[in-house]
């Protein structure tokens, strides 16, 4: 998979014809074979622009930085990274006319090792499903299958799944970096680190670890697109999908949602109901 | 003073550590989700001394805890009751192995913060009563940068004990302080044998030099210093801020960094206060009362950052505070390298 | 006289957590205001009785209820938590409950994923005139409470049992 042509192209064409204020894409990291992502202003850098299989980051987290907002910007975005764009859009973060989107029709990213990511090996929809102008063939809809670590998480006993959480929440460091990198998580300041609150907890303590992944998963859930920028941010290397993935799945049984940002204006899980959602473990 | 020179092979440094871990209360690199953080350990099994240096967080919180209990609070009407001040679980007699020698230096140019215009007396008690073993890396990672700046890697005497990796399996240990002297002149290291220091010498020489070539990153470091303190107002900070996504992560693993912030949790009129980390890069570090924001643009935090590690630190106290470790490139979701924002910014 | 043999109650996601003698759960109660809590104090002025252990918060709607504060509960005093709402098509707002329902049961499954028994937290549709089916709900969550044990997962500091 290599587009790296065809953007630089691209954005060229936009800064000369001056569609656009700063190009959102990826670069080499100049010294071995992983990428970043890079902002480009001058049109000069078009050539640092890359895409293959290792440009891994969700641009779309940029969107929300002081130096796009307000401003055109060129985008590239993958099949999960172009529904977290349309969340975004439908929750009014942004301006439809200000972006110029490039979509993927992706084939998978691998991770540093070179292996195929997870996210990739299970996508629903590889293919960008707002663009601009869309590279590559559009491979259509895959089958959703249940992601295989909390299958076999839920095969388990409680006590040992209790055992397992208890190690990931004690090894969070609280850097909050998983909320950074999230493109949806664009809250000016997050509900939980409100000083003022009786609910706040900056602490790095095992309590404060689950009340803050918790609470960010579940505002999350129905939005989230499985980007794993998440897992990637994360300096402790917490398996974080387990607590999305979790809840995708039950919103995916019970509630037969497509996932999150496929249709545009369509918002996610939680904002919609139906009549017959289930109820048995009501009393 | 005679430096206590020891050489070993392999099995002997093995029961070296088997002999400290035995009756000191020790803290070693233990694996946990593919990273190797350090945690109080009682056998050689569950935790690797040589752990690779991309993948392993630094000593600094055994030192400035990630989160510290400062007390426990109760308000009455008879006044406020304040207790556990002085539980400081980190203050008991302990060694430390498999620091790395960038670790161990950081701690010394932390030293200088914590003894300035307040005696940080929690971090004395820890620095007195802690040992630090460290080896010396055979082979840079990719990232860091320590041998071009400030500070004499060689010779560096802030860990207690060095070891080394010599030529055909020897194993060299070597004191560094009074501290480490009066180690390893206990039984730790009856499975080695004595040597005297210009025998070792050489070869310790050649392992340094060694090292020293495989280094892909070298910098001028007085040229970068003496560049970045004239060029506050540059545009280029812009530039080299764009991808920053201002999570915390390098702050939080960078050795010397030493920001903290205070919380309190609390309920009706009982509480418990912590100090933990924080990060300078954060939006909203330092907010004030009322709302204003000291920095509330990127790039203006960016700068701080940089300025702080090579220019503001080695102003007041004489130290660069960066020690060329490269964990916070390693660390950063998007892989910013402070050595090529430096290097970019001074053009 | 003999003394009683009783087998030892546990913490369930804990079992190496013994409950100390004569232990009574903490329950937390999120009510509705319209149809729950207005339920709740008829079951009060009909002197009908249910369990003590029960402790009310009144919100507006239960969609008011943000998994948010279900966290927060356990994490403090809680053994387990009910929260009780409208029948749905009887929402004082129209449609609160029926977001609300959905988050419920998201929050449940993830809890119980990550090692909270799933009887932790319980929730209800109880409506303004069915005083004695919140005392029955009141019992039976006392009950299910009783038999899990303590809880002891992520406690805040203040709130660890000793």
């Amino acid at each position: 998979m290599n587009y790296t042509k065809q953007i630089q192209d691209i954005a060229a064409k936009l800064f000369a014809e001056g569609k656009i204020d700063v190009f959102v894409g990826y670069r080499m990291n100049g010294f071995d074979d992983n990428q970043v992502p890079v902002l480009i202003t001058d049109p000069q850098d078009v050539s640092k622009l890359v895409f293959t299989d290792k440009s891994v980051f969700n641009l779309v987290n940029y969107l929300k930085t002081d130096h796009t907002r307000r401003k055109r910007v060129g985008l590239v975005v993958k099949g999960c990274d172009s529904r977290s764009l349309n969340l975004m859009l439908t929750e009014n973060q942004m301006k439809r006319e200000n972006l110029y989107v490039v979509g993927i029709c992706c084939e998978g990213v691998v991770d540093e090792a070179g292996q195929k990511m997870q996210n990739c090996v299970e996508c629903v929809v590889p293919d960008a499903v707002v663009s601009d102008e869309l590279l590559g063939t559009p491979a259509g809809r895959r089958p959703y299958k249940v992601n295989v670590d909390i299958a076999a998480l839920a095969e388990k006993p409680l006590t040992e799944r209790a055992t397992y959480f208890e190690e990931i929440f004690e090894n969070c460091i609280r850097c909050n970096a998983c909320r950074h990198s999230c493109p949806l998580c664009y809250c000016a300041k997050c509900c939980i680190d409100q000083e003022t609150s009786t609910l706040y907890n900056g602490a790095n303590t095992t309590s404060a670890a689950f009340h803050a992944l918790m609470t960010w998963s579940l505002h999350l859930a129905g939005r989230c697109v499985d980007c794993r920028n998440c897992e990637k941010a994360c300096p402790s290397h917490l398996p974080l999908h387990l607590l999305h993935k979790q809840n995708e799945s039950v919103i995916f049984e019970n509630f037969q949602e497509h996932m999150a940002g496929v249709i545009p204006e369509d918002r996610g899980a939680f904002y919609k109901y139906s009549l017959k959602d289930p109820d048995d473990f009501i009393m | 003073m005679n430096v206590e020179t020891f050489v070993t092979d392999k099995a002997g440094l093995q029961k070296f550590y088997e002999a400290i871990m035995a009756d000191r209360e020790t803290y070693a690199p233990v694996e946990k989700f593919g990273k190797f953080d350090f945690k109080r350990v009682t056998h050689l099994s569950e935790c690797d001394p040589e752990s690779p240096i991309a993948k392993t967080q630094s000593i600094k919180p055994l030192f400035f805890p990630r989160t510290a209990k400062v007390m426990k609070y109760v308000a009455t009407s008879a006044g406020t009751d304040v207790s556990e001040v002085d539980e400081d679980p980190l203050a008991v007699k302990r060694v430390i192995l498999g620091a790395k020698h960038c670790d161990a230096r950081a701690l010394q140019v932390l030293d200088k913060v914590y003894n300035w215009d307040y005696i940080d007396t929690d971090y004395q008690k820890r620095r007195e009563n802690t040992l630090i073993i460290s080896t010396r890396c055979d082979k840079a990672d990719a990232h860091c940068f320590c041998t071009s700046l400030d500070y004499d890697v060689e010779n560096l005497n802030a860990m207690d004990v060095l070891i080394v990796n010599g030529a055909d399996g020897k194993i060299f240990i070597k004191a560094k302080t009074e501290k480490g002297s009066a180690l390893l002149n206990t039984d730790v290291t009856r499975h080695a044998s004595r040597v005297t220091e210009t025998d070792a010498a050489p070869e310790l020489k050649k392992q340094y030099d060694a090292f020293a070539a495989s280094f892909r990153l070298k910098m001028d470091y007085k040229e970068v210093n003496a560049k970045l303190s004239k060029i506050f107002d540059t545009p280029e900070f812009e530039n080299v801020s764009g991808n920053c996504i201002s999570c915390n992560t390098c702050a939080f693993v960078c050795p010397t960094c030493h920001c903290f912030k205070i919380s309190d949790e609390k309920l009706k009129d009982t509480g418990v206060r912590y100090k933990s980390y924080d990060s300078c890069n954060n939006g909203y570090f330092t907010l004030m009362a009322g709302g204003h924001n000291p920095r509330p643009a990127k790039y203006r935090r960016w700068r701080q950052r940089a300025m702080h590690k090579f220019v503001y630190y080695k102003e007041r106290f004489g130290e660069n505070l960066c020690v060329g470790c490269g964990k916070c490139t390693m660390a950063c979701p998007v892989n910013i390298s402070i050595f090529e924002v430096v290097n970019q910014v001074t053009g | 006289m003999e003394a009683e043999v009783k087998d030892q109650l546990v913490s369930i996601e804990k079992p190496e957590l013994v409950a100390p003698p004569n232990w009574e759960p903490v329950i937390m109660g999120i009510l509705c205001n319209w149809c729950s809590y207005a339920g709740s104090d008829l079951t009060g002025t009909s002197r009908i009785q249910y369990p003590p252990n029960i402790r009310i918060i009144r919100v507006p709607c239960s969609s008011r209820v943000d998994p948010w504060f279900l966290i927060k509960s356990l994490q403090t005093t809680a053994d387990g938590v009910l929260v009780s709402g409208c029948h749905p098509g009887d929402c004082h707002y129209i449609t609160g409950n029926y977001y609300a329902r959905r988050r419920f049961l998201v929050t449940k499954k993830l809890l119980n994923f990550v090692g909270f028994h799933e009887n932790r937290i319980q929730f209800s549709w109880v409506s303004a005139a069915e005083g004695p089916k919140f005392a029955k709900v009141v019992a039976k969550v006392t009950e299910d409470i009783k038999k899990l044990g303590p809880l002891h997962l992520y406690k805040k500091e203040n709130f660890e049992k000793k």
